[in-house]
């Protein structure tokens, strides 16, 4: 068997020229452009993936750079806000935000042209809704936006244009190693996560059964935790996006299969999941922004396994089947038994979540709703799904599930809520009922984002509306 | 609308303008700019190209070879005795650079105001974050180590965190009117209302930083980002025992800062000032996300009850307010950012009279401090809420009750200012309820709404509300004349036009404004302006880049000086400034003139009594906005945002439209979603992903109307307009919810939580009533 090497240096394209990162892959994609390459155009505002600031393009695709391991980049096309301009011409998107007004203090500029270039090269029509979309992962709070919309509407219209005095020298300086964040005291040598890509399972597998390292996809979750981690150069990050077969979507039989490393934004674009589960795609849409929908991905949500996951009320709805591997082989959790605890799921060490099974039925219907504190960019404060069969020619509901998120440790079904819809036919009454079992069903408790009086008058209100919904 | 002919300053040498496209005609009437991108005026902002492609740096931007990194040692108690600062035998020191409040070089205060507030905390500390120890080492890494290995021993005192709790008043404020007794006697109508704002947190991009590089002459230099190099420097020299030429100050192009990077980068100037000189080598001091939200600067919690008497027809005929403001763990600016909202609580209506009375306190929580509207956000809040719910009690609609009281030419304030001229507050409500068709859509939401409970229930109400707002342009009372701020143009020897003053650009767009101020009264285009760097070494000092004033204050500086500069170089050359200038640079060499404030005429204040002249000129502001509100949720979708500004002449419209939109965005989040927990004195949104604020997805159609509405006593007519739209917008925002639901939300931010609470109270009193 061959085993893929931790990386101790990584190779990638940075707008067009090749470049080579030393150390481990774990390192920062945004630490190596800035540090390493004095690519400084490309900020740091937030280190969360909560303000894109710091977006770039990776093989065209908008991600924030202060949560991609390097070593995530290995052989890839990274552009950045310097690589816009060429021959001495200023980008159309960034002539059209000279016309508009679009720059007050140029700290969130950069992160916004790569989102909006992305855009304008999607060929997607800009209109001001679509505009709006694909900046929400890019904060600004100097504009309202109105100028950088106007922007980008105009700079499929606006010609390149000549700089004064040509185009400034991209400084390319190496520092010193006394600037860079991530050396050994006293020494030049870079520390940073250890990073390992294995290609096929077995390697991965054989590499956790060592114990010492940690699966890694999207990063969205674990790249925050690390970058708060003093101690975060103990951790290995096991790297598992080189693994294709984990990010396949398809159907087989009865069941829409998703790939643990399939991205909100696989989701989203799938023809199979609009067919089959629409409610996945819309759930996908609802979550992050642009760029955390570009990383994050459904198998991380479900082993992260936060009561206010986006997906767990779909997955519990659904009763989704975790399907877990290891080195002895695989084996199938069921929805109900995968939560055990906060932030525990019932993966075994040295396993890996494979893959979620959606069990499909023609004659099943589900809704999905999130509540968060603004339209893009939160996590939720409350959290549902629903989901019935009909049987031809009948309005009664058969088989439902309610699963509620955010309400406690894990995310729970609703007992007395599916009990009052059970059998009935959906309706003002039956809404109303419904609303008020669900308060039997749910405990939650004050906390940081929502009180639980909100939750609780939320969760039955939206519960309420959901049936209602379902009459038209 | 009179507006008089403009009036310069005494000791200007009388000079030819030219004709000029900032300074309209004596006698025109207010004007509106619908169309701000079209305006020539609307030149492109001089440092849009290199912020676009990236190469502009921030301070976190510069490569500094050999720097090492600094971090903080902060307090987690919110109010303890310091007894001893500990470290860690095990942990290797050897590489590392540990200083207290021993060690700061000269007075350990941050020169402020009262300076009260430590450069280190001594013995006492009085809130979590306080800084009590810093450390440098030559790696960030190492530099958080060491920082992890110190360990407080401290005492716990008792702790007062809430703001009705707290007992140790600061500063407080009287402002009286009229008969207050007589007032109320007359009123057929009595109204109370108890109004309350959270913190804010300004949310910049770019976080604090500062980077300070020793001097081989013993002094220090440090690069960062701020808005007041001068404020900086006053501090370091009284910490550090340096003189001027010791303590060098650079602004570092400045990502944001709304207030934030006024007094609290003076703490980072002179922490990184110390490390570096107790090193020897440049110290780095860059603020994490996490440790700068946590620490650094939020805008004051306040608490605002009015009372107000009205007659039955509908006059305002007195005004009984209450203010109280959490200044946070130290005073800090709280004693003038109190003034700005003691001056501003009446909102701006003529009433006869008034009793003021405001108290900044103190509690063990972070330092609350400057944030664009500088305490007038509070107030007017509060006053505008009042407003809304006297229209509502007098059964006349909100817009035609502010039009009624708005304060006219010849009006007096609550503190007997007499407003001379340029008044606009009915000319912006006009403005405002005719671009959004305030009274159409009124009933048209009415109507929606019936219609839509008829028919069974709707998801979500739709709801339009107005606010009326004022704000004092410049410093408060005599501040501007005690600054004395000098700004100076220049003519160098080698041609080149120079503008100098300490005005820091943060993206508001000082850089332009003032080159096409200083280019306009010379009559050359405005790229040959060469607007210099903000380096105190250089440029004078023209005062902070704070409190609406760059562009009326220093801008008019400039343009005096401007004005000197071309009347010296056509005396010595003939002919049109633009033709000779680089001759006259030649033959007679620099040509400088340095203007310096010396008030504006016919202002009194008396700082005792506060009675006088508060600001020299207000700027004018009204906002409609309209909401959707879902009723199942609580959320609210804020649709619309109208706000028609005046702020005299505007310079560049399509900058002054982003600052309108920006701070109307700004309102937007404050009302709305910003909302800043505190646990024990611990801000508990401390990161981004808790601190929410408004994304491109929560953000409102917003349309800016300017009114033109000139300030004589300034050269150019400009007045302020930087924090006037973040007035208006948070007080119509919940004046809209009211108008969907039917519910007043008393407090900011209006989250789903109070409104849910709100409807489901109103459902309970509903069906209460019904059984």
């Amino acid at each position: 068997m061959t085993t893929t090497a931790p990386t101790r240096a990584t190779h990638f394209m940075v707008n067009g020229d090749p470049v080579e990162i030393a150390g481990p892959g774990g390192l920062r994609l945004l630490d190596a452009l800035r540090i390493d390459l004095g690519l400084t155009g490309t900020k740091e505002g937030c280190g969360e993936g909560e303000c894109g600031a710091c977006t770039v393009l990776v093989d065209g695709t908008p991600v924030v750079s202060c949560l991609v391991p390097v070593g995530q980049v290995e052989g890839r096309d990274v552009r950045t806000v310097e690589g816009l301009a060429e021959d001495g011409r200023l980008d159309p998107i960034q002539a059209a935000f000279v016309d508009s007004g679009g720059v007050q203090c140029g700290i969130c500029t950069p992160g916004i042209l790569m989102s909006a270039r992305a855009f304008l090269d999607s060929g997607t029509e800009p209109t001001d809704a679509a505009i709006r979309e694909v900046i929400a992962g890019n904060l600004c709070r100097c504009t309202g936006y109105m100028k950088i919309i106007d922007a980008i509407a105009n700079a499929a219209t606006t010609a390149p244009r000549d700089v004064r005095g040509g185009l400034p020298q991209v400084p390319r300086e190496l520092p010193g190693p006394a600037i860079r964040p991530n050396v050994e005291p006293g020494s030049d040598v870079r520390v940073g996560p250890g990073f390992v890509r294995p290609t096929t399972l077995a390697e991965a597998y054989a590499l956790l059964a060592e114990g010492s390292w940690r699966p890694i996809a999207g990063g969205t979750d674990i790249m925050v935790e690390l970058a708060g981690d003093a101690a975060a150069t103990d951790t290995s990050l096991l790297d598992l996006t080189a693994l294709e077969e984990l990010r396949e979507i398809r159907v087989d039989g009865d069941r829409l299969v998703i790939g643990a490393t399939a991205t909100y934004t696989d989701l989203r674009r799938s023809s199979l999941v609009a067919a089959h589960l629409p409610a996945l795609a819309e759930m996908s849409g609802a979550f992050g922004a642009t760029q955390l929908q570009n990383m994050a991905t459904l198998g991380g949500n479900v082993v992260n396994a936060s009561p206010a996951g986006d997906s767990l009320p779909l997955i519990l709805a659904t009763e989704a089947v975790m399907v877990a591997g290891g080195p002895s082989g695989e084996r199938a959790i069921p929805a109900a038994a995968f939560f055990t605890g906060y932030r525990t799921t019932a993966l075994e060490p040295g396993e890996l979540l494979l893959r979620i099974e959606f069990p499909l039925d023609a004659r099943r219907q589900l809704r999905y709703r999130k509540i968060g504190t603004r339209r893009a960019l939160a996590l939720a404060k409350v959290a549902l799904a629903v989901t019935w069969r009909q049987e031809d020619g009948s309005a009664a509901w058969h088989d439902v599930r309610v699963a509620v998120g955010t309400v406690t440790d894990v995310p729970i079904r609703a007992p007395s809520a599916e009990a009052v819809l059970e059998g009935a036919v959906a309706g003002a009454d039956v809404a109303d009922r419904a609303a008020a079992a669900v308060l039997l069903d749910i405990h939650p408790r004050d906390g940081l984002r929502s009180t639980a009086a909100y939750r609780r008058s939320a969760t039955s209100r939206v519960l309420r509306r959901m049936v209602l919904d379902a009459m038209v | 609308m009179t507006t008089q002919a403009p009036v310069r300053a005494p000791h200007v040498t009388p000079a030819t303008p030219a004709p000029s496209v900032a300074t309209p005609p004596a006698t025109s009437p207010a004007r509106r700019i619908h169309d701000p991108a079209s305006d020539p005026r609307s030149v492109p902002r001089v440092d849009a190209v290199s912020k676009l492609l990236g190469v502009t740096r921030y301070t976190d931007d510069f490569v500094v070879p050999g720097a090492w990194h600094g971090s903080t040692v902060r307090a987690t108690e919110p109010h303890a005795r310091l007894l001893g600062i500990e470290r860690d035998p095990d942990f290797d020191w050897s590489r590392v650079v540990v200083l207290t409040a021993a060690d700061v070089p000269g007075e350990n205060v941050i020169h402020l105001m009262k300076d009260d507030q430590p450069v280190l905390a001594a013995d006492e500390i009085c809130h979590i974050g306080e800084p009590v120890a810093l450390v440098a080492a030559p790696t960030l890494a190492l530099a958080h180590a060491a920082r992890d290995h110190i360990r407080l021993r401290t005492e716990p005192l008792p702790a007062v965190t809430d703001i009705l709790a707290a007992d140790h008043v600061f500063v407080g404020y009287t402002i009286a009117r009229g008969d207050l007794e007589a007032g109320f006697a007359e009123a057929d109508l009595v109204i109370e209302g108890t109004y309350r704002v959270g913190h804010q947190e300004h949310i910049y991009i770019e976080t604090q930083g500062m980077i300070a590089v020793p001097r081989s002459d013993g002094g220090v230099t440090v690069h960062g980002s701020m808005q007041c190099p001068y404020y900086a420097q006053a501090a370091m020299k009284r910490a550090l025992g340096l003189d001027a030429e010791h303590c060098v100050v650079v602004q570092e192009e400045t990502g944001g800062a709304f207030g934030g990077k006024e007094e609290y980068p003076s703490g980072l100037a002179i922490h990184a000032a110390m490390l570096a000189l107790a090193v020897g080598r440049p110290v780095r001091l860059i603020y994490d996300r996490h440790e700068d939200i946590s620490v650094s600067t939020k805008r004051h919690p306040a608490v605002v009850t009015h009372r107000t008497g009205v007659t039955r027809d509908g006059r305002l005929i007195a005004q009984d307010i209450d203010v109280t403001f959490d200044a946070g763990a130290y005073a800090t600016l709280s004693s003038v950012v109190l003034s700005r909202g003691t001056l501003h609580a009446g909102g701006p209506y003529a009433c006869p009279n008034v009793r003021i009375r405001s108290r900044a306190v103190q509690t063990h929580t972070p330092p609350t401090g400057a944030f664009r509207g500088f305490g007038a956000p509070q107030t007017e809040f509060a006053a505008e809420m009042q407003v809304n719910r006297i229209a509502e009690t007098l059964g006349v609609s909100p817009a035609e009750l502010r039009a009624r009281w708005a304060y006219q030419v010849g009006d007096q304030t609550p503190t007997q200012q007499v407003l001379h001229e340029s008044v606009s507050a009915r000319e912006t409500l006009a403005a405002a309820l005719k671009a959004s068709d305030f009274e159409g859509r009124r009933i048209a939401f009415a109507a929606a709404r019936t219609v839509d409970r008829a028919v069974g229930g709707a998801r979500t109400a739709p709801g339009i509300g107005v606010a009326l707002g004022w704000h004092g342009a410049g410093f408060t009372g005599g501040g501007e004349t005690y600054l004395a701020s000098i700004a100076a143009v220049e003519l160098t020897a080698d041609g080149r036009v120079c503008a100098l003053s300490d005005q820091t650009e943060m993206g508001q767009g000082m850089r332009t404004v003032f080159a096409q101020i200083v280019s306009d009264r010379l009559g050359i285009p405005f790229e040959d302006v060469d607007v210099v760097r903000q380096d105190t070494s250089v440029v004078p000092n023209s005062g902070p880049t704070v409190a609406s004033r760059t562009t009326m204050v220093v801008g008019g500086l400039l343009a005096l000086a401007a004005d000197r500069l071309r009347a010296a170089v056509e005396e010595r050359s003939p002919g049109p400034f633009a033709a000779t200038y680089a001759d006259v640079a030649r033959t007679h060499g620099a040509i400088r003139f340095d203007e310096q404030f010396t008030g504006y005429p016919n202002i009194t204040w008396d700082d005792a009594t506060y009675v006088g002249d508060a600001y020299p000129a207000f700027s004018w502001a009204a906002a409609t906005v309209e909401v959707e509100v879902d009723l199942d949720t609580g959320e609210v979708a804020v649709r619309h945002v109208v706000s028609a500004d005046d702020c005299g002449t505007v310079i560049n419209p399509l900058m002054a439209a982003g600052q309108v939109e920006g701070g109307s965005l700004q309102a937007v989040g404050y009302a709305t979603i910003e909302e800043m927990k505190l646990k024990d004195g611990r801000h508990l949104n401390d990161r981004l992903s808790k601190y929410l604020i408004p994304t491109s997805l929560d953000a409102p159609k917003i349309t800016a109307v300017l009114v033109e509405n000139p300030f004589s006593s300034a050269p150019h007519g400009a007045k302020g307009l930087g924090e006037l739209p973040m007035d208006v917008v948070a007080p119509a925002v919940v004046a809209a919810i009211h108008d969907a639901t039917g519910v007043w939300i008393h407090e900011l931010p209006a989250t789903p939580e109070r409104i849910l609470a709100a409807l489901d109270a109103a459902g309970r009193d509903a069906q209460e009533a019904r059984s």
